[in-house]
């Protein structure tokens, strides 16, 4: 214990530590200290020992294990497989992306849908315009024609002719002058009442017109017929045109009127006034 | 074939390492059967358990091959030392053991009759008062014993798997080797 000498090297020497010129200072000290040589006696008597264990042998089985565990992480991951695995990997993000495939397309046939839709649209719009002038030309015809032909027939003889004449303005929604001047001298001049009558209908649809309105008026006093007067009494009374009051006053002065026909007319001045 | 791992043999350790961390994962099969037995060797003193030991030179190896690309290009010898250590704590840390002392008759009885069938009946006391005195030994001062004369590491690389200087491990496997002395003349009474 009086040895101040470095013990570490003693072990050293044993583990093969040591180089050369070390191992040789350290024979020189161990030749004149009895106490080193001692140490070193016994550590290398434990060294010596511990060699003489016997390396402990693992069975076959862990060999092989290994080989197997290295034989499928290989195959998972080998350059091979990572191709696959790559592949794999791809699919799996087209998977991922797969949602938003259809919402691409969606949106694609969306557009694809309103650019054809405008296109045809206007194409359609053009025809309309088209097609709405044809026809509008077409009615202005038809209604020129018809117009032509009612007074016509509202010259013809025949009273049933005169009678279809009128039943033309059937399809006609606004009457020129022309027609109300005809349908007026036939409501005042026909002779016969039915045509009279029908004329009257016909007048009566056309009777927001003011000329066809007081056309209708100044007709009371010109009526001889107790049905046409009557009838034009009610017609009056429907417009409530109180204008015609003073026409109604002036066909109940008449002297041939009919009694029936003056209650009626009496009746329709007192709901007009 | 033959010939071919032949030559392979002559490539270092660390060459074969970094095969592997390129992609050649076969090459992993000849590093372990360069070191299974000695990392082997390591863990059975270590643990004194055979299949657990198996186990973990299983699972060295796995994590290497996993953990290619944390190969550095240092020395293969170390790194799987340092792998194979963290392995050996987790398995410490589940079985519940700490590595450290066991109690001389638990050891005496554990390793009676295994291994020294062959030897004379003073070698075999010898030998198993030498175990139980290693056995007595805290892990640290077993393991460095471990290293440096069973796995026959020098001090320095024995310095880079504990992460210490060279010159601590000069000092802490000399004190080893004293305590192992002086416990071994205890159990060989």
């Amino acid at each position: 214990m009086s040895c101040v000498y470095d013990k570490e090297k003693l072990t050293a020497l044993l583990a093969g530590e040591l180089d050369a010129g070390e191992r040789v200072l350290l024979e020189m000290h161990l030749e004149t200290c009895p106490e080193c040589q001692a140490d070193l006696a016994g550590l290398r008597e434990a060294w010596l020992l511990m060699g003489e264990v016997p390396a402990p042998e693992p069975s076959a089985a862990m060999e092989a294990g290994f080989q197997a565990i290295l034989h499928n992480y290989s195959r998972e991951n080998d350059t091979g497989e990572s191709w696959w695995r790559r592949l794999a990997t791809g699919s799996g993000r087209l998977w991922h992306l797969q949602p938003r495939l259809p919402l691409a397309f969606s949106i694609f046939l969306l557009l694809t849908g309103l650019g054809a839709g405008y296109f045809l649209n206007r194409g359609t719009h053009n025809n309309e315009a088209v097609a709405a002038g044809q026809v509008e030309q077409l009615t202005t015809q038809v209604r020129e024609m018809k117009q032509a032909m009612m007074v016509n027939l509202l010259a013809d003889p025949s009273a049933s002719e005169r009678i279809r004449g009128v039943s033309y303005t059937d399809g006609i929604g606004k009457v020129d002058r022309q027609v109300a001047d005809a349908l007026l001298t036939t409501l005042n001049n026909d002779p016969n009442v039915n045509v009279r009558l029908v004329t009257l209908e016909a007048l009566v649809r056309f009777a927001q017109e003011p000329y066809v309105r007081e056309g209708l008026i100044q007709s009371i006093a010109q009526q001889d017929s107790p049905l046409m007067q009557s009838a034009i009494a009610d017609v009056m009374v429907k417009l409530m045109e109180r204008r015609s009051v003073h026409s109604l006053q002036e066909l109940l002065r008449k002297k041939d009127i009919n009694e029936m026909v003056r209650q009626k007319i009496e009746q329709s001045i007192h709901r007009l006034i | 074939m033959q010939k071919l791992t032949d030559r392979l043999d002559f490539f270092s350790d660390n060459a074969l390492m970094l095969k592997v961390k390129g992609g050649d994962l076969d090459k992993m099969g000849l590093l372990f059967q360069r070191y299974h037995r000695p990392l082997y060797g390591f863990l059975f003193h270590m643990t004194k358990e055979k299949e657990a030991s198996e186990d973990i030179v299983q699972n060295v190896f796995f994590r290497m091959l996993k953990y290619r690309h944390a190969f550095t290009g240092g020395e293969f010898k170390t790194w799987m030392y340092h792998v194979a250590r963290n392995v050996l704590n987790d398995h410490f840390k589940r079985s519940g053991k700490t590595g450290g002392h066991y109690p001389v008759e638990v050891v005496e009885e554990r390793i009676a009759g295994e291994q020294h069938a062959d030897l004379p009946l003073e070698k075999k006391q010898e030998l198993k008062a030498l175990e139980a005195a290693l056995q007595s030994l805290s892990a640290e001062n077993r393991e460095l014993l471990i290293l440096s004369r069973w796995q026959e590491l020098k001090y320095s690389e024995i310095a880079r798997i504990l992460d210490i200087s060279e010159g601590a491990v000069k000092v802490r496997v000399h004190r080893a080797l004293q305590l192992l002395r002086t416990n071994y003349l205890k159990m060989n009474l």
